[in-house]
């Protein structure tokens, strides 16, 4: 049983990693807390469901087609909502991503519905439900090993992208002064609105996934994730890029766990309480470094 | 900018007399009875339902020429299934001084949040759906409703579903944490002590969860029969579809909650082999209930649901009562208290109902069970 909740609590873990490495990259940048990040993960998770669907395309197809949709939807968000209020005090900028949450959920229930949808699972490839290991009496699926090579795949891919392009070198530039960057001729906008893209596609496919292993679509699906995301970055150490991919692990795992061997009601509360814990303990997060407030931003 | 503004003005001022304008000319004549349910939101197919069976009944009582000639018109109110919003449609009715009657709400919990405040107005409620035991205590004298209690309904499973119908006697609970699920599994839990049932372990989630694998998993170690699914049928489609993923498969059972297309369709395949108990079927229904199913299968175009059959006798008797009383809440809340026997009964398309002291009617319950992708009677 240990083995099988180990395995429950890795897989949405991985999942919290994915959202909770968006909130932080934006978060690193611009010091924003993104709170409309869940949402970007919601339309992922429709976009498929409407690819699908009404397109008919294959599940690939509306996989990578999503994510490229989900990325636009970042870079909007960030033109239309964030952009205008770059020079204004960081609270502004909060609100704003407080209330364009509310709206993407709310017109998310205007084109979709409220009811819960299932996700097409005719479209799903056949061998996603065959058993691919065992091993002491747990089974993954095929679906499994796709959500963790996804996973493991994106997180390396997006260690290169900020490691070893010229983009990541830009954005860690940006992240560290935006005005001695600009000086040095980088388009800070354009930065910022490949972040907003960069974190919007890894939550589009964070949607997706949920969405059809979970197989249940809802306009406030974003919500509970992103603030279990949230917490996660934070736990991490806000504006960490590892950081967030371990705390979401470390969130998934004891989400599982705490279910698992504790109470399943208190099961939100325990990785809460898990991350609590930590913040108390090592007050920047697990890879956060302390920075002093030099000035009053609010 | 001046000028702007002035025309903004101009615009809210023709926008606000113009709202005013149509709701009081449509006052005059009306009797408006708010209908509460969550239309958006996660339930919002129970609202559905719930909209469909009142609009027929409306449809069919103006047609007739009204109450005594008197047009009837429904407000609706979402509460989302939620405590908080309920409170505010809640609010918003009673202080509607136009509103004489409510039915609903749909949820237990919504129930529970909305009926102090209208028993501090003075507005009588019938609820078509919400089966909490405790309601009638909390509403004292002026709430009622047509559906069974939960009391009835878990011992009900305990006691002849799961070990007469289905023949199990290890079951598993799965039930949400709210006064619907946790009163239901209380008196489920009651029953299978009486009735010899095990009950192998009782794991809760919240409202809106989306992952059941750690719970299932750790329910499923004790090797249940079969699975109760105690809540309301968006989660239950998604414990059935993750139970079948981690292997389980044997029956599942639900109550009234689990009663929902939409639970097949977002479970598909693994729904099949899923027993609910309702309280109205028409294929068990009398003559009544199989013309009343022909009708609303005609103006709705589906199936017709216990929800649905229940809001529509419950504008019935709000009908019957307020045509023999008049449009007036206190007359209303005394006219209902009256159908207290057998005798005095509303015969309705779910049968004859009447209240006892606390508002409850006793119905029986029926067993539907999910077979080739549709419900169909279990018996």
């Amino acid at each position: 049983m240990f083995l099988q909740q180990l395995v429950n609590g890795l897989t949405i873990g991985g999942i919290y990693a994915m959202i909770a490495v968006g909130y932080t990259m934006i978060y690193g940048v611009i010091q924003l807390i993104n709170f409309a990040h869940g949402e970007i993960y919601m339309l992922g998770a429709f976009f498929a469901f409407t690819f699908i669907s009404f397109l008919g395309l294959p599940f690939y197809a509306a996989f990578l087609l999503s994510m490229a949709c989900c990325a636009v939807c970042g870079m909007l968000l960030d033109i239309f909502a964030y952009r205008p209020l770059r020079q204004s005090p960081r609270l502004a900028a909060l609100i704003t991503a407080i209330g364009m949450s509310i709206f993407l959920q709310n017109l998310a229930m205007v084109i979709w519905g409220s009811r819960p949808k299932p996700f097409p699972q005719g479209a799903l490839p056949a061998y996603f439900e065959e058993t691919a290991v065992t091993f002491s009496g747990v089974s993954l699926s095929w679906f499994h090993l796709f959500i963790f090579a996804i996973t493991l795949m994106m997180m390396i891919g997006l260690n290169l992208i900020i490691q070893k392009t010229r983009w990541g070198k830009a954005m860690r530039a940006v992240a560290q002064n935006k005005t001695m960057a600009a000086l040095t001729g980088i388009n800070v906008n354009r930065v910022i609105s490949y972040t907003f893209a960069l974190a919007g596609s890894l939550g589009g496919a964070a949607g997706i996934m949920v969405g059809a292993y979970y197989n249940s679509l809802y306009p406030t699906m974003g919500y509970i994730a992103g603030v279990k995301a949230f917490a996660a970055a934070v736990l991490g150490g806000i504006g960490s890029v590892p950081g967030a991919m371990l705390g979401g692990v470390v969130l998934g795992v004891a989400e599982a766990l705490g279910a698992g061997y504790l109470s399943s009601l208190y099961r939100d509360g325990i990785s809460y309480a898990v991350m609590i814990i930590v913040i108390i303990l090592i007050p920047a997060g697990l890879f956060g470094k302390l920075i002093k407030e030099t000035k009053k931003s609010m | 900018m001046r000028n702007k503004r002035t025309f903004l003005f101009a615009g809210l001022v023709l926008a606000l007399a113009l709202v005013f304008g149509m709701s009081t000319g449509a006052m005059a004549a009306n009797i408006k009875i708010g209908v509460a349910a969550p239309y958006t939101g996660n339930l919002a197919s129970y609202g559905d339902n719930i909209k469909a069976g009142v609009s027929l009944k409306l449809q069919e009582i103006n047609d007739a020429g009204g109450i005594n000639g008197q047009k009837v018109e429904l407000v609706w109110g979402d509460d989302l299934c939620q405590p908080k919003d309920a409170g505010t449609v809640g609010a918003k009715f009673a202080a509607d001084k136009s509103i004489v009657a409510v039915i609903g709400h749909l949820c237990s919990s919504a129930t529970l949040a909305a009926m102090p405040i209208y028993v501090r107005n003075g507005m009588p409620t019938i609820s078509p759906t919400s089966t909490n035991p405790t309601i009638g205590d909390v509403g004292k004298g002026w709430f009622f409703r047509n559906c069974y209690t939960d009391d009835f309904q878990g011992k009900y499973l305990a006691s002849y579903v799961v070990p007469k119908l289905l023949g199990k006697n290890k079951v598993a609970i799965f039930y949400e944490n709210n006064d619907y699920a946790i009163g239901l599994k209380d008196s489920f839990v009651a029953g299978a002590q009486e009735s010899g049932v095990t009950v192998t372990g009782a794991e809760a989630y919240m409202t809106g969860t989306t992952d059941f694998t750690p719970q299932l998993t750790k329910l499923m170690a004790d090797k249940p029969e079969a699975i109760f699914l105690c809540g309301y049928h968006p989660e239950g489609a998604l414990i059935a579809g993750q139970g079948r993923k981690l292997g389980f498969d044997g029956p599942l059972f639900g109550a009234d909650g689990i009663d929902n297309v939409d639970y097949i369709n977002i479970a598909g395949k693994a729904a099949e082999n899923t027993y609910c108990t309702v309280p109205f079927l028409a294929q068990s229904a009398g003559p009544a209930g199989q013309d009343f199913a022909v009708r609303f299968k005609k103006s709705a175009g589906r199936d017709v649901d216990w929800m649905s059959a229940n809001a529509y006798d419950c504008l019935g008797i709000l009908a019957q009562v307020i045509g023999k009383v008049g449009p007036d809440r206190k007359k209303i809340r005394d006219g209902l208290a009256a159908i207290n026997s057998e005798a005095t009964g509303y015969k309705g398309v779910t049968g004859l109902t009447y209240f006892d002291e606390k508002g409850n009617c006793s119905k029986p319950a029926f067993v539907k069970l999910v077979k080739g992708g549709e419900f169909v009677a279990a018996e």
